[in-house]
Order: structure tokens, then sequence, then C-alpha cells
């Protein structure tokens, strides 16, 4: 009792400390020089972590048992009442989120050195963390839908930082607009929700799922579905992202890889136990998901700019996680978060490191050779790459193994869905192949003499990273079942699809790890040993399908180009001619009609109006006799 | 005997009253109609008032109720402010033009 009274109050603490210390920034910042907002910003990030991590104790003593507080009830009926909730899944979240926003505040004192903008930088950071903390923590659909708003606008100021810069700015737009589309289906998802269950709060909608009909549940989920889309980047608009990529770099790193982009899966995890009952949304999460892997890896493989290779991963690895939804491993999905949030963000501090050391330099092409100038930048990467290929034990084995072998396991057309997905697996770890072997291996003849081993400010956080990423797999294995413990209160109504046993998990277990492997092998072949320079491939006609796949890659099958062409151009057109139409002749006009009629008429009237008395006099007469012939003529009424 | 004819009296009915008053206020408003005079003007409207004020009384005797005598009470009470209004708006008007003409002041013509 003790315990949960004091969690209660304290595990708010971490929500609101990074808005405080935004807002506190924000009225300072032009008192702050670097020192003084590093340390605040830095303190508090760790105070925040500190507190987190205590509350996840406390909350794992107690058997993961959710902590509810009710801040206060907005509306009484419909029962909406603001709230926080402590439980498995949102502690989990809390200590990542805090976690890695201060490994990455950390990196970026280094990172934004010099900046004009530096303490705006922090500003927008903290109050990212606390959108996030507030879309993770809350209770109810309503807070979930703020903070899901906020970290939307926070991505969208991080994106646009260096506004000065065309690209940002448009990239910023593009961001907001695509999530806006996402919004709209959640916030309709929202309003089903509060017609059929007359409450927002989480508990109260999932433990009454049983008497719904099946047509609202998959209405509900289809689109909350399609916010989760739009928040973590799938198919249909998940173009966004790689534009994410004119942010700063650390900012990239916390939330266009680690955190925000997962909040849908986050989502979809949260309301398992409404997506369970709809076999339609299930379905179409797993072929959404399975198509955004193949995409995004199939685009990887060509890009130059060291940064939107990783963006096209982090969607590709979204779509591992949902895949892992629509397969009903909501477990492996929550897993996979964990485990890609720490290589994933390793990554991206590692180009960041990159781009630092490179004087903001992002074309692969021109660098190489790096290996030898930043050791400890490309053997962290090196980690990373490792991890996120699914080699074992590092951590992205255990948890895409899990999400294969999850796949695998429902049968029947889930053997296709799972040899698509091992597909993407082994993508995943030929571009990931490439990207490091192009960076620190591969002699693309520039010399650079001058790029050194990034500050100490940057290396530690990557160290740090590094370790995390080899041992973070290890907290759900097939041999110790950590995570499913910790969300086991959370996804107690649910069925959650679990793991093959004996020899077929063994067979899985090896061929996942085969895929990793074989896509590094044929990435250092090509771009290691230079294989294709060896062969003369005119002789087996290669060529052409060669180019073919690589203009492909490069332009994303042209989809960009398609959505401009067919949404862009084609809105402007219909909105030109709209505007020539409804706007300049319905609604123009017909004000135009209004005001010129009065203008005229008024101009016919007034000349009546001559100033003199005398006139007056003649109208009342003229009136007057008027009245009379009306008294005169006037029929009596008999009484 | 001579018979004398009888002495026709001539009966001043209440009709004579309302045409007298009907011709009254038709001086009236003619007045107000041609003359530029806003003195002329002015005692132009106290005749149609009057004329008004006959009516009532006329009425009053024909339908021998006390109302419209009441009313006329009214009425001269009201001529008596207006006349007090009227005649300080003409002494101003003399003082700016150094003439009672109403035909200069067109000032609010539309």
């Amino acid at each position: 009792m003790y315990l949960e009274v004091k969690l209660e109050l304290i595990f708010l603490l971490p929500i609101f400390l990074p808005f405080l210390s935004a807002f506190f920034l924000f009225l300072n910042k032009k008192l702050f020089n670097e020192l003084i907002t590093n340390f605040f910003t830095l303190n508090s990030a760790l105070l925040s972590f500190a507190i987190a991590a205590y509350s996840f104790t406390a909350l794992a003593l107690d058997k993961f048992k959710p902590v509810n507080v009710e801040l206060f009830q907005w509306i009484s009926n419909p029962d909406i009442t603001i709230g926080f909730t402590l439980d498995g899944l949102s502690g989990i979240m809390l200590i990542l989120v805090t976690g890695l926003s201060f490994v990455i505040q950390l990196f970026s004192t280094s990172y934004m050195e010099k900046d004009e903008n530096y303490c705006n930088y922090f500003v927008y950071f903290n109050f990212f963390v606390f959108s996030m903390l507030l879309l993770v923590m809350s209770s109810n659909f309503l807070v979930m839908f703020f903070g899901w708003e906020l970290v939307g606008l926070s991505s969208y100021l991080l994106i646009s930082f260096w506004s000065k810069k065309p690209a940002a700015a448009k990239a910023g737009n593009k961001a907001f607009v695509i999530n806006r589309v996402g919004d709209f289906g959640f916030l309709i998802g929202l309003m089903i929700i509060l017609d059929t269950f007359n409450t927002f709060d989480f508990y109260k909608i999932l433990q009454n799922t049983s008497g719904i009909a099946e047509s609202t549940i998959t209405a509900i989920s289809l689109f909350l579905l399609l916010g989760a889309f739009g928040k973590s980047a799938q198919f249909p608009l998940f173009s966004w992202l790689p534009d994410a990529m004119e942010g700063p770099t650390p900012a990239s790193a916390l939330i266009h890889a680690a955190t925000m982009v997962t909040a849908g899966v986050f989502m979809l995890v949260r309301i398992s136990p409404i997506l369970q009952h709809s076999k339609i949304a299930s379905l179409l999460i797993i072929i959404f998901g399975l198509i955004t892997a193949l995409l995004a890896a199939f685009s990887a493989i060509n890009q130059f700019d060291i940064k939107k290779v990783l963006a096209y991963s982090t969607i590709s690895q979204l779509g591992f996680m949902f895949i892992a939804i629509g397969a009903g491993a909501y477990v492996a999905a929550i897993f996979h978060l964990v485990t890609h949030a720490f290589f994933k963000a390793l990554l991206f501090l590692g180009a960041g490191a990159v781009i630092h050391s490179m004087h903001h330099e992002q074309d692969i092409r021109k660098m190489g050779g790096l290996r030898k100038k930043m050791p400890i930048t490309a053997s962290m990467m090196g980690i990373g790459t490792l991890a996120i290929s699914g080699i074992p034990p590092l951590a992205g084995f255990w948890s895409k193994d899990e999400i294969l072998a999850s796949v695998f396991v429902n049968g029947g057309i889930y053997y296709f869905f799972w040899a698509l997905s091992l597909g993407a697996a082994f993508l995943t770890a030929f571009y990931m192949g490439r990207h490091w072997l192009l960076i620190f291996e591969k002699d693309n003849g520039f010399e650079h003499s001058d790029v050194a081993e990034a500050p100490k400010a940057m290396t530690r956080p990557l160290l740090l990273l590094g370790v995390f990423s080899i041992f973070i797999g290890f907290i759900n294995t097939p041999f110790f079942h950590g995570l499913e413990k910790v969300l086991h209160v959370t996804l107690e109504n649910v069925e959650v699809t679990h793991l093959p046993k004996g020899i077929t998990l063994v067979v899985l277990a090896v061929l996942s790890i085969g895929a990793g492997f074989t896509g590094l092998i044929i990435a250092f072949l090509l771009f290691g040993m230079e294989l294709h320079k060896r062969i003369d491939l005119k002789k087996f006609k290669l060529e052409s399908p060669i180019n073919l796949i690589k203009n492909l890659s490069t332009n994303v099958l042209y989809l960009n180009k398609f959505g401009n062409l067919f949404f862009v151009s084609g809105m402007k057109n219909l909105s030109r001619k709209v505007a020539v139409v409804v706007d300049g002749m319905l609604i123009d006009g017909s004000v135009n009609f209004v005001s010129t009629t009065f203008n005229k008429s008024s101009k016919i009237t007034s000349t009546t109006q001559t100033g003199l008395v005398r006139n007056y006099v003649v109208y009342f007469g003229l009136f007057l006799l008027l009245l009379i012939a009306l008294f005169i003529f006037t029929p009596l009424v008999p009484t | 005997m001579i018979q004398r004819n009888e002495i026709v009296v001539l009966e001043v009915t209440t009709d004579w009253y309302l045409t007298l008053a009907a011709i009254l206020f038709s001086i009236g408003f003619l007045g107000m109609m041609i003359r530029k005079n806003a003195l002329i003007m002015f005692m132009c409207i106290e005749l149609m008032l009057n004329a008004v004020n006959l009516t009532f009384i006329s009425a009053s005797k024909h339908f021998g109720q006390v109302d419209g005598q009441v009313f006329v009470f009214f009425v001269l009470v009201v001529a008596a402010a207006e006349v007090v209004v009227g005649l300080a708006i003409i002494v101003s008007i003399f003082k700016k033009q150094s003439s009672a003409s109403v035909d200069v002041l067109n000032v609010s013509r539309g």
C-alpha cells in the first residue's frame, strides 16, 4: 500500500519534468549560454530517467499491477477523465523514452555546438519528450490523442529546425500534412469509440469488447490503423520520413527512429484486445506491414545519403513490427520496438558522428575508408549493423527471429508472409552491410586528412548504446520470457501468438540467421571485394536489369513522383479550378451582385433626399393623402 | 293675416367645424409648401396644429365626451414646448445667414 501511494505520486514526475525544463529554457533562452543550458537539460533528463527507473522497479516488485492516477474528471457523461497509467507497456516506453532522451541529449550537446539556436533545440527536444510521455503514459484515448498531436508538432519543429534551408522547411510541412491524413483517421476512430463505449478509458474499453458488434470493432480498428500508418510511416503514408532527415541528426535518432515513429505500434498493442477480434484489420496490418518492409528495404539499396538509408531502414523495421502485430505477436512487436530503438539510435548517432567529422557531408560516395580515422564510431556502427541484420547474439536477432517465427506459426497463407518477411530480413542485412562498407571500408578515392574521431561527448553515448545493442536482446529469449512477464497484465485478455516449440524454432532461427548472413556476405562481395567489377556483366546480360533495379530503388519505385503527380498536382489543378468557378464566379459573383444592387438602388433613392425642408413637406403631404385615401377606401369591418 | 314665413335657423353642425378645420389645415399645409421664410412656415405649423385642435373639440362635442378636449390640452402643451425649441432654431438660422430662408439649408442633401 505504501509503495502504491508513493508510486502514484512519483511516476507523474518524469512526464512533467521535461515540460518544465522546456518551459524554463524557453523563458531563459536569451539568457543562457550553452553550458548552463546543458546543465539544466541534462540534469532534468537524468533525473526523469532515474525516477522512471525507480517507478519501473517498484512496478516490477508489484508484479506489474497497473497503477492508475486520475487527475480530474473533465466530463461525467460521457466519462472523460484526464488520467495516467503505469503498467508494463507504458513502463517500458517510459524507461525507453527517458533513457534514450538522456543519452541523445548528451550526444546533442556536442553535435549542436555553436548552433545559433542552441537553446531552442533543447526546448523543442524536451517538449518532444514531454509529448511522447503524455502519449505513452495516458490512461485514456483523449490524453493519448493530445500527446499524439503534440509529438507531431514537436517533430515538425525539429524537422524544420534549420528553417533557413528551404528543404528543411518543406520537409517539415510534408511531415505535418501527411501526418494529418493519419490523425484524421485516428480522430474518427476516437469518435466511434466514444459513441460505442461512452468512455475513453483504456481499461474500461478493453474489458468490455465482447458485447460489441464485429463491424463496429472493425471500423474502430481500421480508423485507428490509419492513424498508426501515418505516425509510423507505413506504406501509403511513409514518404514523409525520409524527408524528415533534414532535421538535426540526434533529433532524427530520437524522434524519427527510436520513439515517435513507434507510437503507432505502441497504440496498436494498446488496443490489442479490440484488434484481436477483427480478422480484417489484422490481415490488413500484416499485408501493409509486409509491403512497407519490402518496399522500404528495396528503396534503401541504392540510396546515397547516409541518413536516408537509415530512414528507409527505419520504415522497413517498423514494417516488421506491424507484421508482428498482424500475426498476433504483440510481445514480439514491443520487443522489436525496444531493440530497434537501441540499435537504430546507435546507427543514427553514429551517422551523426560521421556527419560531424565530415563537416556536414552526407553523401556516402564521398566517404569511404573512414574506419581507420574513426575507429570507435566504425566499430559501434558495425555493432549496430550486425544487430539490425539479425546476427546472434545481438539484439536484433532475438526480436526479428521471434517475429518471423510468430508469423510462421500461424500457418496457411502466413507461410507465404513468412517467406516475404524473410526476404525483407535478407534485404535489410544487404543494405546495412553496403551502408557500413561504403562509409568505413571502401576506398572511394577521397582524401580525408582532416577527418578525426568524434569528440568524447559523442563517442560515449555510442559506446553505451553499443553495449545495449548487444545485450538488450536477452530480455526476451526463447529461454527467458522476460518481456512477456512484463506485459502479461496489459495483454491479459489478449490471445498472443506464441513461439513454436522444439525443432521448428531452431530451423526457423537458422533460416533467419542464414538470411542475415547471406545479405551481409553479398554486400561484402559487392562492396567490399567489388566483385561486380571483376565479372564482365555484359556477358551475362545483367547490366540493364541491375540498372533498372538501381533506378527503381533510388526513386522508391517512383511512388513519390506518382504521389506528386496524382495527389499534389491533381489537387493543385482541382483547387485552381475550384478557385475560379466556386470562389471567383459563385461566391465573389453573388457578393458583388448584392453590393452593386444596393449601390445602384441607393443612388436612385438618395436623389430624393434633397436637404430642402419644403420638399420633405411635399413628401409628407403625399403620404398624408395616401393615408387618407386608405381610410376612405378601406371597407368598414362589421363589428 | 300675413303669415310670416318660418325663420329657417341655420344650424351650425359638426360638419361645419370639420370643414373649417380641413380648410385651415390645408392653408397651413400649402403655406408650408410654398413659403420660404422659416418664421412663416412656423406659423403655418401652428395653424395646422390648431386645425387639429378644432377637429378634436368638435368631435368631443359631437360625441358628448371629454376625451378630445383633454387631448387638446396636451397638444397645446406640446405646441408651446415646440415653439420654444423652434424659435431658438430660427434665431440661430437667422444669426448664421442673416435671412430666415430655409432653401439655403440643404447640407443634408443625399
